[in-house]
């Protein structure tokens, strides 16, 4: 009891166990951030994978699994199957609508063709479309084109006065290229009559009906037509803002579901040799953001019977080798990879095990008379490959970082050990005449040790509470921090200005009784707040920090989810520390000569 | 308080060595220290500086141990070091009553927190609240009432030290080993303190009390010189 006294009196009474628990509590929070940014980065690259491709993937390159769709019925039929969708895949060349002039730009994608309503099942295709519904400037925008691609038949329909409005009306529209200074949708309702408006509105199914900017996204059609959609960052129109939003840069201007785009893609024959160019120029009807920045950049979505004509890989004819005139048979049209979704439950490697034995069996049970066979498993082409495994390169060097990571901040718990060390060896040292009136009055050994020990243990135990508190803080926050870095508010330098001002009187004042502490202590409080304020400055002036660049980190979010497995064991070894760190100086405490103790100085 | 039988001392010194090492260099203290006090007597032993004084007292007190080989030291005829650490530190806890010239009052804790520390050290009479009301009626007796909360920062020397006699008599030792109790204080102060000593001693309490003022060692009943590390009884003494 007299123990417990003891150390709460010698923990409230000093400074020095204040900074003990402020050093604790930084590293393990800095501890606790790293490993949950790292953990956070980790899964966000295993989820997001397995978002994007389900469970297991059946791949085979180039020239493509024929009888894919008996393929995918057959997996189906299985209970633990949940859905099974092909992909053709293949690299192309898309022409962008920008610039403004004749030269348009091109863009290197990663071309996936897909069935919309399969692959929506197999992955969350749905959820990852980018525009539900258009914002009040891009129907504007999606308006002024409708007039001006519909001017004739538009002319029919109005009169003279009402088409010189509707000319000056749009003409300012499109030359501000700003709706809120020019109203055009109200502007037109007011001029045309219902029925001209109806018309005018029917010219684009986006503006009378909202929900078809997401339909058409989810089908890759736009009325009846074959479209793309495309990865956000693909097009060079979408910025990303401060906030995580993006935004379509020149006022909605370049918002791509406005424009066409023409892709190319460069089929090759069996021999590997490339055929000449197909190219096909398509309506992008959405975008789509899976938040894995390399993807997102890349990859455009068409719809599979696009890529498979495009590369070659639809149903063709079966010619004789020494007749071409007489058809012989139907070459299947092939998938390149076929992904695969097991029910809820399943793991991926038990649905990859049983996908190969179906896959064997579906060969197995193919008709003798089929002229073209998918490839057995022994071909080296053909993989059958788990998320995990398909990610692998992904997720390897990072799972490598991570453990390097832990490993290297596993010191910090050795700095917290040697500070506690060094604390208490300080405090022992000041407390020695103390320990030698408690031996002198009766204390035993084991009751000094417990005060030191109990002493640590609070340290230990506040300390790290305090430092997972300041860990989930700053990794909830982490975005937001980044983004503040970025731009950090001109308010916050003011602030440490008129702050180290204030210091700066008030360690002049001080200063005349001619202590030296103050002056010491002002000096400190005066460079931290102005480099505070002149760092703001600086950073404002290089256009911001930017520490998580997307294009480097795949994704455009830092993580900000905390490892709490690795936290707890964080709190913990760092409370462990805390104990080990005192030990040594507790026992020395104990084993002190009261006499010695007492003479102490 | 125990009785103790007969013509068997309270306590006893038999014969103690202490040589001290500073470095290389051994520095003998006593040499053949031997004294006897009686229950209920007030003991004197008066020395130069440096003489070792002290170290009889911290000897006899059990906070120090004499050299090898070099004597004991008994307690109602029992010998102290023979003890176990834990009956050692019940000695020192129940039996001793220390008080020190640097008063050496523990400085985080209120006045009647250090009174009552033994106490809760050594968990004697009963509840924390017994020995929470005996230290209040001991620093009342000592006129320390209004001073029960303070630290011993802000307590003069005399009232310093009557907090440290409180807290020595909380456990109701048998001895009171008083080390210079006056050494830091103004005569008239250091008067008052040796008249509280006083004061306990006719109430029955075995004091022992090491000084180098001749007028302070009048005081007490018995007098004994500590000379070149050997004790000189009166009949001996020059």
């Amino acid at each position: 009891m007299y123990q417990t006294l003891l150390t709460t009196r010698y923990l409230t009474s000093r400074v020095i166990p204040l900074i003990a628990v402020a050093a604790v509590a930084l590293c393990v929070a800095l501890v606790i951030v790293v490993v949950s940014v790292m953990s956070g980065f980790l899964n966000m690259v295993q989820s997001s994978g397995r978002t994007l491709m389900g469970d297991v993937i059946i791949t085979y390159g180039i020239s493509g699994i024929p009888h894919y769709d008996d393929l995918i019925t057959y997996f189906e039929n299985d209970p633990n199957v949940h859905a099974a969708t092909p992909i053709v895949d293949g690299w192309g060349l898309l022409r962008m609508p920008y610039p403004d002039s004749e030269a348009k730009q091109s863009e290197t994608v990663q071309v996936w063709g897909i069935e919309p309503t399969s692959f929506a099942k197999v992955t969350s295709f749905d959820e990852s479309l980018q525009w539900k519904t258009p914002t009040d400037n891009q129907r504007n925008w999606l308006l002024l084109d409708a007039i001006t691609s519909n001017q004739e038949n538009l002319r029919e329909n109005l009169n003279d006065e009402q088409w010189n409005e509707l000319v000056i009306v749009v003409n300012s529209a499109s030359n501000t290229m700003n709706f809120e200074s020019v109203s055009l949708w109200t502007d037109l309702q007011e001029l045309l009559d219902e029925s001209q408006w109806k018309l005018l509105l029917q010219y684009d199914e986006r503006l009378h009906n909202p929900n078809a900017l997401f339909q058409q996204g989810l089908s890759l059609s736009q009325n009846g037509k074959e479209g793309i959609v495309s990865g956000l960052h693909v097009s060079e129109g979408n910025e990303r803002q401060k906030d995580g939003t993006y935004q379509v840069i020149r006022n909605d201007y370049w918002w791509l579901p406005r424009f066409d785009g023409t892709l190319t893609m460069l089929p090759v024959d069996a021999q590997g040799g490339v055929i000449e160019p197909e190219s096909i120029i398509m309506p992008f009807v959405n975008e789509f953001q899976s938040g894995v920045f390399m993807i997102d950049e890349s990859r455009v979505f068409v719809p599979i019977n696009v890529s498979q004509r495009l590369l070659h890989l639809d149903t063709a004819e079966i010619v004789d080798v020494d007749d071409p005139s007489i058809i012989v048979g139907i070459d299947p049209a092939r998938a390149t990879s076929i992904l695969i979704r097991g029910i809820k439950g399943i793991g991926a490697d038990d649905l990859q095990v049983r996908i190969a034995n179906m896959y064997d069996s579906f060969l197995a049970g193919l008709p003798n008379d089929t002229l073209v066979f998918p490839p057995t498993r022994g071909d080296p082409g053909l993989t059958i490959h788990t998320w995990e495994e398909q990610q692998r390169r992904f997720t390897g060097p990072v799972e490598k970082e991570r453990e390097l990571m832990r490993t290297l901040f596993s010191i910090v718990y050795l700095v917290v050990a040697a500070l506690i060390l060094s604390i208490f060896w300080s405090i022992v040292f000041e407390k020695t005449r103390d320990i030698g009136i408690l031996r002198s009055i009766g204390a035993s050994r084991g009751s000094i040790v417990w005060i030191f020990l109990q002493y640590s243990l609070v340290i230990g135990i506040v300390g790290s509470g305090l430092g997972l508190f300041i860990g989930w803080f700053i990794t909830k926050n982490i975005n937001t921090i980044h983004d503040a870095m970025g731009n950090p508010p001109l308010g916050i330098a003011i602030v440490a200005f008129v702050l180290a001002t204030c210091i700066a009187i008030y360690t002049a004042i001080k200063s005349r009784s001619g202590q030296m502490l103050p002056i010491v202590l002002g000096s400190l409080g005066i460079i931290t707040c102005s480099g505070i304020g002149a760092l703001i400055l600086f950073i404002r002036h290089i256009g911001g920090l930017v520490i998580w660049d997307a294009s480097v980190y795949y994704f455009s979010v830092i993580p900000n989810q905390v490892d709490w497995p690795s936290s707890l064991v964080t709190v913990c070894g760092a409370i462990l520390f805390c104990l080990l760190g005192a030990v040594i100086p507790a026992a020395k405490a104990a084993d002190t000569d009261p006499v010695k103790a007492l003479r102490h100085e | 308080m125990n009785d103790t039988p007969n013509n068997v001392p309270i306590l006893e010194g038999r014969h103690l060595k202490k040589t001290y090492k500073l470095g290389r260099a051994s520095v003998p203290v006593l040499l053949d220290a031997s004294l006897e006090i009686q229950q209920g007597e007030w003991m004197t032993i008066l020395g130069s500086s440096g003489s070792g004084k002290s170290t009889v007292l911290h000897l006899l007190g059990g906070l120090d141990r004499p050299d090898e080989g070099g004597g004991e030291v008994l307690f109602r005829g029992e010998s102290v070091w023979a003890r176990s650490n834990r009956q050692i530190n019940q000695f020192r806890n129940h039996e001793v009553g220390f008080v020190f010239q640097f008063y050496h009052l523990l400085p985080e804790l209120s006045v009647l927190e250090n009174t009552i520390l033994p106490a809760m050290i050594g968990r004697l009479g009963g509840s924390t609240t017994d020995s929470r009301a005996r230290g209040i009626a001991l620093l009342e007796q000592f006129g320390l009432g209004h001073r029960l909360a303070h630290r011993p920062r802000e307590l003069s020397g005399g009232e310093r030290q009557r907090a440290a006699i409180a807290r020595a008599l909380i456990n109701r030792p048998s001895i009171l080993l008083a080390d210079e109790p006056t050494g830091n204080l103004d005569e008239e102060t250091g008067s008052g303190i040796l008249d509280v000593i006083g004061q306990l001693h006719k109430d029955g309490l075995t004091v022992v009390l090491v000084t180098h003022n001749m007028e302070i060692a009048s005081r007490g009943e018995c007098c004994v010189h500590l000379r070149h590390g050997q004790i000189e009884h009166p009949a001996t003494m020059a």
